[in-house]
């Protein structure tokens, strides 16, 4: 049985986040996630920071709380935000009244909308609908999700966190109305595993309300499922975001050479509502079309669905009329001592609700520590020695891309390119090396393939995995990497990942790309065929 | 520019230019148009001819065609034709110094993912059966060739119940062609041991494993034009059986074999026009009167008496979708799908899914026809991946069909 002075529930934004600012003021915590680290909504959305200009009229609080948050971040993530900054956009379509609220909402919330001249804002996004009415720019910014979630998960190990991946908790255990400690079972070979503990911090998102089932309470977290759609290209260089009551589909959000849509607002009936119907899509791409007419020419190249954890306490309004505020839990009025649960927020907060969590665990446990996250930088950023260093063995565009996803590993890798005869590039639309996926699979983190692509992104890019995942699974292989599947089921869970992401969108180029996919691993490779004729 | 033939055909795949050539040998005055490389340049270059049927394995294709629903092209095109178009192509290749072969059953080639694949008729260093009288197997690459782990190969292979117990040992060659962060595919290697220098290193390469293992696996790299020579010298030589693996795109068996039937078409007078597209279709009556085509250079306007019509499915072209519709490219013949999408496919990847076997329905002719079954356009054939009613890539029947129902096409327009 391990110990530890709190268990984390949750391996998202907000349960890392809580981990390092835990661990950065001296207190010991473990974190258990079921999946992947961020394999839920902190990678189920349009990476978007927002700037709060969304959130200006409707809910000034969020809104204030955005554009500090943002700010902090670009100073203490650099290496995860992409500084394209924003659009406002009033369209034909849009309820020109709108405009002048919005605009004193900004205002009062601290966010810098500067109206920009339309025939100027089509010189710079010519993409556009050229019948637009309004342009107002506004401090958004691109984020990486996985990434910042990441370097998180870094920073907090060298603080002592710890994390257990692919670990589902099973029960809390609880005695004379205090919490003991935790179970929880290793979902990849069904070990179970005790680690006692003075308190519990419920930090599952969308799952948050089946943990605190788990001590027999219930609570108002409405998971709300969300649509969005990766385009091969960048049809923008800004974030364009649609000026009126905030809606479906109005938000684009370039990310290098991708861009996302976002999304709908549709009742979950369960945490992992994943599946992406073909309705959402073409909604999406109704919609999307009012600022981006030659939006259905793009290739898509998938569809993904996450869930928000709206919280809704009773009688409040759910789906867009929920609050995208936070709300954290202290059971203990409930008569369970040692357990606090957070609810609600977003990504761009991540960090404040980490702040205010882990304000609320340091008084109940009498640690007196100052939160430093909003000064100290996520992660070490990369020499310029180191960079140059690297550029011997990695491809010269390659060198930054590595160093911003690998943060402070980054010299280990370059040390591992070094030593190792080549160093060849295994996916070549996201620029991952073969240092960098062996130095990833061997992190007690990744248990297979698709935890190794959410944090290189290998198979995240034009090819979508028809030719890297071969390559890689093949490296891995050579280098015994010890995961629990066999190599072609570890390929076929890849694959299978991918096409989820790519079926409820099976038409034009995107069924095209899939269809070469089918040509390689069914009818060349034969993985279909060869699961039932080899053990796996 | 208007010109006239007896016959048109469209596409640079098996099909088209199986299609193509049976036509010209009836003495018909042939043009193929074709866009692109086709399907040959991402294939393994043996004729697959039907590996499973529902999920099962088959081990003779022709006992388990009667499996097949009826609107199976192999059930439209009949077993015989089936079987002459093989004898066909194995005489077309075998002329070519190229020899395919088939053995009793389905045989089994060996993958670079380490599994097995069912085919039918392949060129002999494909041949894999001499695994299974020997113990020890050396399986190799050539480093920096990202697509092909031995490590993994051998993994995967020991998952079969037979191999077990086999003996596989890794051998990595010197890569022979340093190119700094670039891809080293086998048809990079191919190319080089195509040249005298490149052979004689594979040979000196080799000579060492040839000494302890009896049998040798390696991603396809012996040569291009050459390589059934290539594989006898190399093999007598070291005194071992090599055999090569069927490998990811580049597809350089694929590519072997279209270079043999792109020298049949050049002999048998066929006119080849490359890189052009089909924009438009003239239809009166019933039958095409032309195509037109658009290339660098403008438009094109191709009569003929007769037309079929290769240009594959979604990969190749043949087939475009939007959501909800799928339709044939040339003449914008709507195929029959669901208008919502999720039910074109399954949940699974390699489940069994409707857009999988969207096609063109054609009769026994291979002529297009409506619900009804009657005939829609009365001169115009269809062959390979444009038809309905299978799936190649589960089945393992794709050059099959194409082969099939390109010869069954040609030899009916040769007849006309």
């Amino acid at each position: 049985m391990k110990h530890t002075t709190v268990v984390i529930i949750g391996g998202g934004a907000t349960g890392i986040g809580i981990l390092r600012d835990l661990s950065m003021r001296g207190v010991k915590a473990i974190l258990l996630e079921q999946g992947g680290i961020a394999s839920g909504a902190s990678s189920r959305y349009h990476g978007l920071l927002h700037s709060g200009g969304r959130y200006a009229v409707k809910d000034n609080e969020a809104a204030k709380e955005c554009i500090e948050e943002n700010m902090i971040l670009r100073r203490i993530g650099k290496e995860c935000v992409e500084e394209s900054e924003g659009f406002f956009v009033l369209t034909q379509q849009d309820d020109p009244d709108f405009e002048k609220p919005w605009v004193e909402a900004c205002g009062r919330a601290g966010i810098t909308a500067e109206q920009v001249d339309v025939k100027e804002a089509l010189r710079l996004e010519p993409a556009l609908d050229p019948t637009i009415r309004a342009v107002y720019r506004v401090p958004d910014s691109s984020v990486d999700g996985f990434r910042l979630v990441w370097h998180n998960a870094m920073s907090a190990r060298r603080y002592g966190g710890e994390m257990l991946t692919h670990h589902e908790v099973i029960a809390i255990e609880q005695e004379a109305g205090k919490v003991k400690g935790v179970r929880a079972r290793n979902t990849m070979t069904g070990e179970e595993l005790r680690i006692s503990c003075d308190m519990v911090v419920n930090a599952a998102g969308s799952w948050a309300a089946k943990i605190v089932q788990l001590v027999g309470l219930e609570v108002g977290v409405q998971p709300d499922r969300g649509t969005l759609i990766a385009f091969n290209h960048r049809f923008t260089s800004r974030i364009i975001n649609r000026l009126h009551q905030s809606s479906d589909g109005d938000i684009f959000v370039p990310h290098g050479s991708i861009t996302i849509l976002g999304t709908t607002s549709f009742h979950a009936d369960r945490p992992d509502a994943h599946d992406v119907p073909t309705a959402d899509i073409l909604k999406l791409l109704d919609i999307g079309e009012v600022l981006i007419p030659n939006l259905r020419s793009y290739r898509i190249l998938r569809a993904f669905a996450g869930t928000r954890p709206l919280y809704v306490p009773k009688g409040a309004a759910a789906g867009r009329g929920a609050s995208r505020g936070f709300h954290v839990s202290d059971h203990s009025e409930e008569g369970l001592e040692g357990m606090v649960s957070i609810f609600g927020g977003k990504f761009t907060t991540y960090r404040l609700m980490a702040e205010k969590l882990c304000d609320l665990v340091c008084q109940k446990l009498g640690v007196h520590a100052e939160c430093r996250t909003a000064i100290e930088p996520i992660i070490e950023s990369a020499s310029p020695e180191m960079l140059e260093k690297a550029a011997k063995y990695f491809p010269v565009h390659g060198v930054p891309l590595a160093a911003n996803r690998l943060g402070e590993a980054f010299p280990v890798v370059v040390e591992k390119a070094a030593a190792m005869k080549s160093n060849p590039l295994l996916c070549e639309c996201e620029m991952v090396s073969r240092a960098e996926i062996e130095y990833v699979a061997a992190d007690p983190a990744s248990q297979n393939l698709t935890d190794v692509r959410l944090r290189t992104r290998l198979g995240m890019g034009t090819c979508q995995g028809t030719y890297c995942s071969l390559r890689t699974i093949g490296a891995l292989t050579e280098c015994n990497t010890p995961f629990a599947m066999s190599p072609a089921d570890n390929l076929r869970d890849f694959l299978q990942e991918r096409w989820k992401g790519l079926r409820p969108a099976l038409w034009g180029l995107q069924a095209r790309e899939m269809d070469l996919g089918r040509a390689v691993y069914a009818a060349t490779l034969n993985i279909d065929g060869a699961k039932n004729e080899q053990k796996n | 520019m208007n010109r006239k033939t007896d016959i048109v055909v469209v596409g640079s795949g098996i099909a088209g230019m199986t299609a193509a050539l049976t036509a010209a040998q009836s003495g018909k005055k042939v043009t193929l148009l074709t866009h692109g490389v086709g399907s040959l340049a991402i294939s393994s270059g043996s004729i697959d001819v039907l590996g499973y049927v529902n999920g099962k394995a088959v081990a003779d294709p022709f006992a388990a065609m009667a499996d097949l629903p009826e609107n199976h092209p192999y059930r439209l095109v009949g077993e015989a034709d089936v079987r002459a178009s093989l004898d066909w192509l194995k005489e077309l290749c075998g002329k070519a110094g190229m020899a395919m072969q088939a053995g009793e059953g389905n045989q089994q080639l060996v993958t670079v993912m380490g599994t097995l694949k069912p085919s039918w008729l392949t060129p002999l260093s494909f041949h894999a059966e001499a695994i299974e009288d020997v113990l020890r197997v050396a399986v190799v690459s050539v480093e920096d060739m990202k697509d092909v782990h031995p490590g993994l190969i051998i993994d995967q292979l020991q998952r079969y119940p037979a191999l077990a117990k086999k003996e596989f040992v890794k051998a990595i060659l010197p890569n022979p062609i340093q190119q700094a962060h670039r891809n080293v595919t086998p048809l990079d290697i191919a190319r080089f041991v195509e040249r005298p220098e490149g052979l004689q290193w594979l040979k000196d390469s080799l000579a060492p494993y040839a000494k302890l293992y009896p049998v040798l696996l390696l991603p396809p790299i012996l040569g291009m034009k050459h390589s059934q020579k290539i594989w006898e010298q190399l093999c007598s030589a070291l005194n071992v059986k090599i055999v090569e693996m069927v490998s990811i795109p580049p597809g350089v068996a694929g590519l072997r074999l279209r270079e043999v039937m792109k020298k049949a078409l050049n002999e048998a007078g066929v006119y080849l026009v490359e890189n052009t597209e089909v924009v438009r279709s003239e239809v009166e009556q019933g039958a095409c009167k032309a195509l037109t085509t658009v290339a660098t250079g403008g438009e094109n306007r191709w009569e003929a008496d007769s037309f079929i019509i290769a240009t594959g499915g979604l990969l190749g072209g043949g087939i475009g979708t939007a959501p909800g519709k799928a339709w044939e490219t040339i003449f914008g013949l709507p195929l029959d799908m669901p208008e919502n999408t999720e039910e074109w496919s399954s949940p699974s990847i390699f489940g069994d899914s409707l857009f999988a076997r969207m096609g063109v329905k054609v009769n026994e002719a291979l002529k297009p026809v409506d619900a009804e079954g009657s005939v829609i356009l009365n001169n115009v054939r269809f062959a390979g991946r444009i038809l309905g009613g299978y799936d190649f890539a589960t089945e393992k029947s794709g050059h099959g069909v194409a082969l099939a129902t390109g010869w069954h096409a040609g030899t009916l327009a040769g007849k006309e």
